[in-house]
């Protein structure tokens, strides 16, 4: 009986899934290096490397050389921003109106063999949100001016948590890709989801998601762990801590 | 040497850290002060956002403070009465100023604040220093008319309360605003308000130096203390990594400081440390009054 079940699931297994299995070699496959990112009480950012290969030759300059084309886009775990602009009040700078973006993506690095915008035609980019330039940010209310939006767009750039096409991807042997996405020390921790897209003739033909997680360890993610279930446990540690601190000070030093 | 605060979120020189601990604390030992207010500043200029630099001074204070009390309390330099009195107004202080500060953190103004806080206190405390000392130096040749304890409207308040050690028998009132005023500062400013306690003490409560300086180690330990508890509770901005880095430089700093100290005079060590926080007064000012490098500034959004 059981056997008799076991035949019949076989037999239905759909063929043309089988064969593709076993003869056409994908057109695209990628991997990262490491699945974790570890912020220690040493960390001062890391770097993620992708890497892959391809069916077909890959090409920089599909234009003189026929080729495929590689774009990578990491998006780290999205969260709420408030920006303000700084105004003067009796000579004095202070924070003014403000505008929030409730869906800020906190990390974004997006790189290519070549600049997003000469790959793909642009509605398939904007559709696709590939380039800092079409992420969709928007302030809570609407009000806000675009200033703002290009003031985030600025600062998060300036702390390297934003990036565009910082260095190309790297291509060894006409098939073998390469691409390291620095992450600063101000990386959030969560989910990261890396997306590795083939380009053929400024279409994607082949997309591959990948994910990659960065977390506290050791120390530091006691600390931050207690600090935010335990908050006046933590405070009275602290307390503790700085007063045992202080004493042994005095005791050592006096003698010194 | 670069580590990660768990707290801020951000790596920093645990060397420069180490260095500013060490700084602070040999000028707070040289001066006699717990230094928080030259402590904070430093934090913001070097990076730290102003909410964790805040809280974790106070606890820094702290640790800063508590071999000082130890040492005072054995030479019975302390007087407990006084000090709880002064505690108590200090709770209050402290409690009502990290609600203050939770609410300057909501409207983005914990900046300005800080900075604004620090400018007024500090540029009128160092004012009075420099010419309260300079008076003096000028007036040393002179034979300098000791001020006895005068009675003023202050002497009529109720709740009298006799206050052994200090040789005072006063309402508890004025002893607890001093106290609610400095809680105020200590949670808004992250420091232990000793600068500003210490005056207060001699000036509006007429109490005798010799026990001045352990009762308000007294009151600073444990208003400081109630502002870790409060603020970790609060806003979760208090960075033991930091604290502890800061207390490592601080207290070698601080024997080093006191070493010297003692061989300086009172007036030119008051004059001295006027001078000191004039200039950290006229440095914040400055960071106020100078058009910022960015027009815009984020933050997550609470």
């Amino acid at each position: 009986m059981r056997r008799a079940i076991l035949l019949a699931l076989l037999l239905s297994a759909p063929l043309p899934a089988l064969t593709k299995l076993a003869l056409a070699q994908p057109a695209l496959v990628a991997e990262l290096a490491e699945t974790t990112v570890e912020i220690t009480t040493g960390f001062t950012g890391a770097s993620i490397l992708v890497f892959g290969t391809t069916a077909r030759p890959i090409s920089a300059t599909p234009a003189t050389a026929p080729g495929d084309e590689i774009l990578i886009v990491a998006t780290g775990p999205v969260q709420p921003m408030v920006v303000r602009r700084k105004i003067r009040v009796l000579g004095f700078w202070l924070n003014g109106p403000s505008a929030t973006f409730p869906n800020v993506p906190g990390y974004y690095a997006i790189v290519g063999t070549r600049a997003p915008w000469e790959m793909l035609a642009e509605p398939d980019r904007l559709e696709r949100r590939l380039g800092l330039d079409t992420l969709p940010l928007r302030a809570r209310g609407g009000q806000a001016s675009p200033a703002f939006r290009a003031a985030l767009l600025d600062l998060k750039q300036q702390e390297g948590l934003w990036a565009e096409q910082v260095a190309p991807v790297a291509v060894s042997g006409g098939q073998l890709f390469n691409a390291r996405l620095p992450l600063p020390a101000t990386v959030a921790t969560g989910e990261y989801a890396v997306q590795v897209l083939l380009v053929r003739q400024s279409r994607v033909v082949a997309r591959q998601e990948l994910i990659f997680n960065v977390q506290r360890v050791g120390t530091a993610a006691s600390i931050n762990a207690l600090a935010r279930q335990q908050p006046a446990l933590y405070g009275l540690l602290c307390i503790a801590i700085a007063a045992f601190a202080g004493w042994l000070g005095s005791v050592v030093f006096r003698r010194g | 040497m670069q580590v990660y605060l768990p707290i801020a979120e951000m790596s920093v020189d645990a060397l420069l850290l180490l260095g500013i601990g060490f700084g602070v604390g040999w000028l707070s030992g040289l001066f006699g002060v717990g230094g928080g207010f030259l402590m904070t500043p430093l934090l913001i200029l070097t990076g730290i956002p102003s909410p964790i630099a805040v809280a974790s001074g106070a606890c820094q204070t702290l640790g800063a403070s508590v071999s000082g009390l130890m040492s005072h309390w054995r030479r019975g330099n302390v007087d407990a009465r006084m000090g709880l009195t002064l505690l108590a107004g200090g709770f209050i202080g402290s409690a009502l100023g990290v609600q203050l500060f939770a609410l300057l953190r909501r409207l983005g103004q914990v900046d300005l604040a800080v900075a604004f806080f620090y400018i007024v206190v500090l540029g009128s405390v160092g004012a009075l220093m420099v010419r309260e000392s300079l008076g003096a130096i000028l007036n040393r040749k002179r034979d300098g008319q000791v001020r006895l304890h005068e009675h003023f409207w202050m002497h009529g308040l109720p709740l009298k309360v006799r206050y052994r050690k200090s040789r005072l028998y006063i309402s508890i009132i004025p002893p607890m605003l001093v106290g609610f005023g400095i809680g105020i500062l200590s949670a808004v400013m992250g420091v232990g308000g000793g600068f500003m306690l210490v005056p207060a003490m001699i000036y509006l409560l007429g109490m005798p130096t010799a026990v001045v300086i352990g009762t308000s180690l007294f009151q600073v330990v444990f208003v400081s203390a109630n502002v870790t508890l409060l603020q970790s509770i609060q806003t979760g901005s208090v960075d033991v990594v930091l604290v502890v880095l800061l207390l490592a430089g601080g207290v070698s700093g601080a024997q080093f400081g006191a070493a010297m100290g003692a061989k300086l005079r009172g007036e030119e060590t008051r004059f001295l440390l006027g001078l000191l926080v004039l200039a950290v007064a006229g440095l914040l000012l400055w960071g106020l009054v100078q058009t910022p490098s960015q027009p815009f500034v984020t933050e997550p959004a609470p």
